[in-house]
């Protein structure tokens, strides 16, 4: 039977109808009559008070990361809704499903600059995959419908509700129906099989065929069907950062991490291979280096459910527009068994070089301050590759990228494409309260973590259990790392004071222990994890602290840097 | 594929949405490149509007800028052609593209 009620009671049900049990926000004056309303709800919408709308939003991300369910988020009109800016563009780029309900004045009030009112509808547009403004109480329920289908469907993203106050105060039926289809929007196309007929062929027919996978494959849930894939064909496969723990550390035919500060056996690989398959992933900058000199010998087949993706800076040789698991089974399906042993050992040598030149030093130093990657490793080691990491932007991320071994898919949350320091402790909040059966350990510099410090709070009044490993280094760790290599060592502006940490754990109630020996490190990590509540484990580490290897931007991703001045070369493995 | 720049026509069949215009006319903002002209009507299908951009650039560039239309929520269709060429079949593909959407729900 319909009942009447109002657009902001019409709201909370139909979050309910989509699933919804948890939202991240912070009331206002134009959002108030939902959080009046919310007040009847919190029985049924466990809403968490964050400290500043730029948490709400990126502990929405974490969410959805960590659960595969879109995050919800609530702000009020004006400074709420800009402040969740920052999030929705990090969601667009990273294909994050989150659904932003912003509050804005009623209708009669719009272009008026009444109080607190802006453009958020104009704001987000370029930088959301939908954006709506609800301006009557009967458009809420399909608004909230269409918002779900739009944002978890195709490749994900986030969508903006603009909710005026019109549409809160009016009454309306209520009757939910949930979206499946919309006329203007088809997210998953027929898959071609003459496209992967051509792709089969081509694998069955490289000596070297090489896969990189991306996001896409945790995103379609895929993990299964890639593994199938890589063993049938036989095939040596690398990450992106995104789609780290999609396969386990240990898998076989494992290669690590492509990019930047990829493993050299990924970026090598490229290089060599004759048939590169990219599996959901988009050829970003840190990942390609010199696109014009990237894998020029290889074909290149591109499979990814957004075709805008394909050929947009690689050219390729077959292009497969579909959802990743659809597409590797159908692939699986048309392939020949095969092995490639030789060219999949071809990764051994690489191993051993960076295992040598990198790891040994970073992770063995034996004496000296205590080094980022040592700390990763630790923590890693210790929750045996089980927890949920989330990490920050710069050094702290690029290390827990490469010293971190995942057992388990969906166990790696971070800021890739729009590289958003403040991320991470947010992230993490969400992710814990997504996902309180597992460990959540967020790796952070010190610059990062001061950005969204005041989630410590959001800490304190839920009680989620977040470890925070801080990697605190009194730098802007990543800067004065380009400013050494590449800008003549003039720091500029890079040095930072830091707070006493523990005092401000204290504060908020919020166990700390500092560690600066290396003889302390284990029984402070077990410490640490062992923990029912939040954790911040303050180590003091190397304050000159470089992460390598390095391909430099805008070098070829076979050139790359071991350590300041050494250059990997070819004839240099043994 | 040509790599010169030529006058390009782009149309785009869509819901008609507030703010559309905005949203496409951004997209050859931010890549700046400008529209020579621009003119806006409803199709012949209902409910439906049709954009129509005329502007120069590259034909590459032209099919990628069609493709990142139609990934827009409200966009139905894009296509792209010369401004020498006439494409008979624009109309019928709206009607292939409609017959085989037009039942899902709005």
């Amino acid at each position: 039977m319909k009942k009447r009620m109002t657009g902001a009671e019409i709201l909370l049900e139909s979050l309910i109808a989509e699933g919804v049990d948890t939202l991240f926000g912070y009331p206002g004056g134009q959002i108030l009559t939902v959080y009046d309303k919310l007040y009847d709800y919190s029985d049924r919408l466990n809403h968490v008070l964050v400290r500043h709308e730029q948490g709400a939003i990126h502990a929405a991300q974490g969410y959805a990361r960590a659960t595969s369910r879109p995050g919800v988020v609530m702000v009020t009109s004006g400074p709420g809704a800009t402040n969740v800016i920052t999030g929705v563009a990090d969601s667009m780029i990273d294909s994050t499903p989150v659904i932003v309900i912003a509050g804005q004045v009623g209708t009669a009030l719009l272009g008026s600059d009444a109080f607190q009112e802006t453009d958020v509808v104009g704001m987000t547009r370029p930088i959301d995959k939908w954006t709506f403004q609800i301006r009557r109480a009967e458009d809420v329920a399909p608004a909230v419908a269409k918002a779900f289908h739009i944002a978890a469907t195709g490749r994900p993203g986030p969508v903006v509700l603009d909710f005026t106050r019109d549409a809160q105060v009016g009454e309306a039926e209520f009757e939910y129906r949930k979206c499946s289809s919309m006329r203007s929007y088809v997210p998953e196309k027929e898959i071609s099989v003459e496209a992967v007929e051509t792709a089969a062929k081509l694998i069955d027919e490289a000596e070297r065929p090489l896969v990189v996978y991306g996001q896409g494959v945790l995103l379609s849930h895929a993990e299964k069907q890639l593994q199938d894939f890589l063993k049938k064909g036989g095939i040596p496969a690398a990450s992106t950062l995104l789609g780290l723990s999609a396969l386990p550390s240990d898998f076989p035919y494992y290669l690590g991490m492509a990019g930047m500060h990829g493993n050299i056996a990924a970026n090598m690989m490229t290089q060599r291979c004759d048939v590169l398959v990219a599996v959901g992933m988009r050829f970003d900058d840190r990942v390609t280096g010199k696109v014009s000199e990237y894998a020029r010998q290889a074909k290149v087949i591109h499979i990814d459910i957004d075709e805008t993706e394909i050929g947009k800076i690689i050219p390729v040789e077959v292009g497969i527009a579909g959802d990743a698991a659809k597409v590797l089974e159908m692939l699986t399906a048309r392939i020949r068994f095969a092995f490639h042993d030789e060219w999949r050992l071809t990764a051994r040598g690489y191993f051993e070089v960076e295992d040598r030149e990198v790891m040994a030093p970073e992770l063995r130093p034996g004496a000296g301050p205590l080094n980022m990657g040592e700390v990763v490793a630790k923590v890693s080691e210790l929750s045996g590759g089980d927890a949920i990491v989330v990490t920050d932007v710069g050094q702290n991320q690029m290390s827990s990228a490469r010293y971190s071994r995942f057992t388990r898919s969906r166990s790696f949350i971070s800021s890739g494409g729009l590289g958003t320091m403040g991320f991470g402790l947010p992230a993490a909040i969400g992710a814990k309260l997504g996902r309180p059966d597992r460990q959540v350990c967020l790796f952070v510099g010190d610059g990062g973590l001061q950005m969204t410090i005041q989630e410590l709070g959001t800490i304190m009044q839920t009680g989620a259990a977040v470890k925070i490993v801080l990697l605190d280094n009194n730098w802007l760790g990543n800067v004065r790392q380009w400013q050494e290599l590449f800008y003549d060592e003039r720091y500029s502006q890079t040095r930072m004071m830091n707070p006493d940490y523990s005092k401000i754990a204290e504060a908020y109630g919020i166990a700390c222990r500092t560690v600066e020996r290396r003889e302390e490190l284990d029984d402070a990590v077990r410490k640490m994890l062992d923990s029912p509540q939040a954790f911040i484990l303050d180590a003091h580490i190397r304050e000159q602290g470089m992460v390598y290897p390095m391909i430099p931007a805008g070098r070829r991703v076979d050139e790359i840097m071991l350590n300041k001045g050494k250059w990997f070369e070819e004839n240099g493995q043994s | 594929m040509d790599r010169a720049s030529r006058m390009h026509i782009i149309t785009v069949y869509s819901e008609n949405q507030i703010g559309l215009l905005c949203s496409i006319s951004g997209i050859f903002a931010r890549r700046n490149i400008d529209i020579d002209s621009l003119t806006v009507f409803p199709s012949e299908f209902p409910g439906i509007y049709r954009f129509t951009f005329r502007l120069s650039v590259n034909e590459e560039t032209a099919e990628r800028l069609v493709r990142i239309i139609e990934k827009n929520v409200e966009v139905l269709k894009a296509f792209c052609f010369r401004s020498n060429e006439v494409w008979d079949s624009e109309h019928e593909t709206v009607a292939a593209y409609l017959r085989e959407h037009m039942n899902n729900n709005q």
